[in-house]
């Protein structure tokens, strides 16, 4: 799997590379000195794996994330950060401590070839489907969040509120750059302010002119327009 | 060690037999070997212990009415008028005493004469318990609050001593590992070069000052180890004036100046930067300067970093007073200089 490691001190990625060589599953794609640099290795490389340093120059690893619209794999690096490790809720791959010890990092390939595998059977598409993971950051907390786990996202000012368990944090972009993006087989443009993902639909209600009331599990409404509401029955009727 | 409370009843008791000994001897001195009488001395040793009594009741009540808490304006006139009524107290139970012991006469006990000179000479020995009373408590309390000031202080001064940040060892410790096989050499000096601040981070907890050359030493060895870590993106420059070097100087300070330096301005710009430590001594004072690539924003601290600079002038106006001075200017929206002016302390 291909893997871009990104660290600003030289010494840093020269040391990972060398431990990463016990794991030759592990194809080192290529090494960024920063944030910006990264940005660019993401689009051409496509990596499947990010090892990533949290403090840097510029913007920070999070910073980084916060810019990608589908998130590979992430481990973090850092020497000592509790604050910013803390931030994390459950689901951030893993996170290795420098200086890293050789049987951590072990640890940590064999949770990415198992993560691997349960993302396997699919070739990465450009389009975002429910395999995919999204990086969110509220304030001083951040998510990983699978797109299967997302309900629905409103579009709020130049904002997208994304729902998800109990929260709702809010993403920086615009819902129609999102909407080109995301798999149209799972996610469904209902109005001009939702997008709502299909797996999460519970029942459909005939509404004023024509439009339609969908119910998600987990009782939240979504007015679908008129406009779209002849598309969307098509789609659940197959 | 003698508890409050025993010393007290030393004192109390002692004193007041101290008292009817003085009354027992001054009048076999005055009226000669016979006239007293061992009737006379055990009324005089009664009167002691009536005077005990009613000390001791103003204690409780001088305790019970928190009368220390009392301003002098206020507490004075209270002093008075107990004192007084402890002398009529006194003079009523002399009589009362002297019933029994056969005494009593009934011309002396109501003489109006007898009653004012006595009260009056009471009125000034229960004034002076009091004031040896108030005297010896303020002064207790003084020295108390004194110990706590000074126990405060030292724990406020060990907390903000600086500590090494576990982000830089961390890091300088994995800068170490991956020169082991780039540069044996180069590593084995970094390897000396944070023990050396580890030892001098570990020795701050005892000493108070150290010599600004020691601390000149840590911190060549603090930005060796960082530029091994940042390699080109971080330059160093120092300008050192050699009469600094005798000054005291609360250690890892400048260490802590420099590592904001690096911290919050070198190590954020992509293109890296450069840091300069610069001393000079005029009228015996010394002022260090650490000037870095970088901007800072005034009140913006967006991470604990603006705790190194709030620590430091507290550490300051703590060890100095108001005798250092602690400034932070910015020079052109690229630079940022920290600028302290420590006295010399011999």
């Amino acid at each position: 799997m291909k893997a871009l490691i990104v660290d600003d001190e030289r010494l840093a990625r020269k040391e990972l590379v060398k431990l990463l060589e016990d794991h030759p599953f592990i194809e080192i794609a290529g090494e960024a000195v920063n944030a910006d640099e990264a940005e660019k290795m993401i689009e051409e490389l496509n990596p499947d794996l990010l090892f990533l340093d949290i403090q840097m120059p510029g913007r920070t690893g999070f910073q980084l994330l916060e810019t990608l619209d589908t998130v590979p794999l992430v481990v973090f690096t850092t020497a000592y950060d509790e604050f910013a490790l803390k931030a994390f809720e459950v689901n951030a791959l893993d996170y290795l401590l420098k200086p890293i010890q050789p049987d951590r990092l072990t640890e940590a390939v064999h949770k990415i070839q198992e993560k691997e595998r349960m993302r396997d059977g699919r070739g990465r598409d450009s389009k975002l489907g429910l395999n995919d993971q999204v990086f969110v950051k509220d304030g001083e907390r951040c998510w990983f969040v699978g797109l299967t786990q997302i309900r629905m996202f409103e579009s709020d000012g130049n904002y997208i509120k994304v729902y998800f368990d109990n929260n709702r944090p809010m993403i920086h972009k615009s819902l129609n750059a999102l909407d080109e993006k995301l798999d149209e087989r799972a996610f469904f443009r209902a109005s001009r302010k939702h997008i709502v993902n299909l797996s999460w639909v519970e029942s459909i209600e005939p509404w004023f002119n024509g439009g339609l009331m969908v119910k998600l599990k987990g009782g939240d409404k979504v007015e679908v327009s008129r406009r779209q509401a002849a598309k969307f029955k098509d789609m659940m009727s197959l | 060690m003698i508890t409050r409370d025993r010393l007290y009843w030393i004192l109390q008791i002692g004193g007041w037999a101290f008292y009817a000994l003085i009354q027992i001897v001054g009048s076999k001195i005055a009226f000669g070997g016979e006239s007293v009488s061992t009737t006379q001395m055990v009324f005089l040793s009664c009167e002691a212990l009536c005077c005990l009594f009613l000390t001791h009741t103003l204690r409780q009540l001088i305790n019970k009415w928190r009368w220390f808490s009392l301003g002098m304006s206020r507490l004075i006139p209270r002093v008075v008028l107990s004192v007084f009524t402890l002398a009529i107290s006194l003079y009523i139970l002399r009589v009362v005493v002297s019933f029994p012991l056969g005494l009593y006469n009934n011309e002396v006990a109501f003489s109006l004469n007898n009653f004012i000179g006595l009260t009056l000479v009471f009125t000034v020995i229960f004034f002076i318990w009091s004031v040896l009373y108030f005297v010896y408590n303020y002064f207790e309390r003084y020295n108390k609050s004194l110990k706590l000031e000074a126990s405060v202080k030292e724990i406020e001064l060990s907390n903000l001593k600086s500590q090494l940040n576990p982000h830089f060892i961390f890091n300088a410790l994995n800068s170490i590992r991956a020169l082991i096989d780039e540069n044996p050499e180069k590593s084995k000096q970094a390897v000396n070069q944070l023990s050396n601040i580890l030892r001098s981070s570990l020795a701050t907890g005892k000493k108070g000052l150290a010599s600004f050359e020691d601390e000149l030493k840590i911190v060549k060895d603090y930005i060796g180890l960082e530029q091994i870590r940042f390699e080109e993106r971080l330059k160093a420059y120092f300008d050192i004036d050699d009469e600094s070097l005798d000054f005291l100087v609360p250690p890892l300070m400048v260490q802590t100046l420099v590592e904001n330096g690096i911290k919050h301005g070198v190590s954020k710009l992509t293109e890296g930067g450069s840091i300069l430590l610069k001393t000079s001594v005029t009228n015996d004072r010394l002022k260090i300067q650490v000037r870095n690539s970088g901007a800072y924003v005034n009140g913006e601290r967006k991470n604990s970093g603006g705790l190194g600079l709030d620590n430091t002038t507290q550490r300051l106006k703590l060890i100095y007073g108001d005798e250092a001075t602690f400034r932070i200017l910015t020079e052109k929206d690229n630079f940022v200089i920290v600028e302290i002016e420590i006295p010399h302390i011999h």
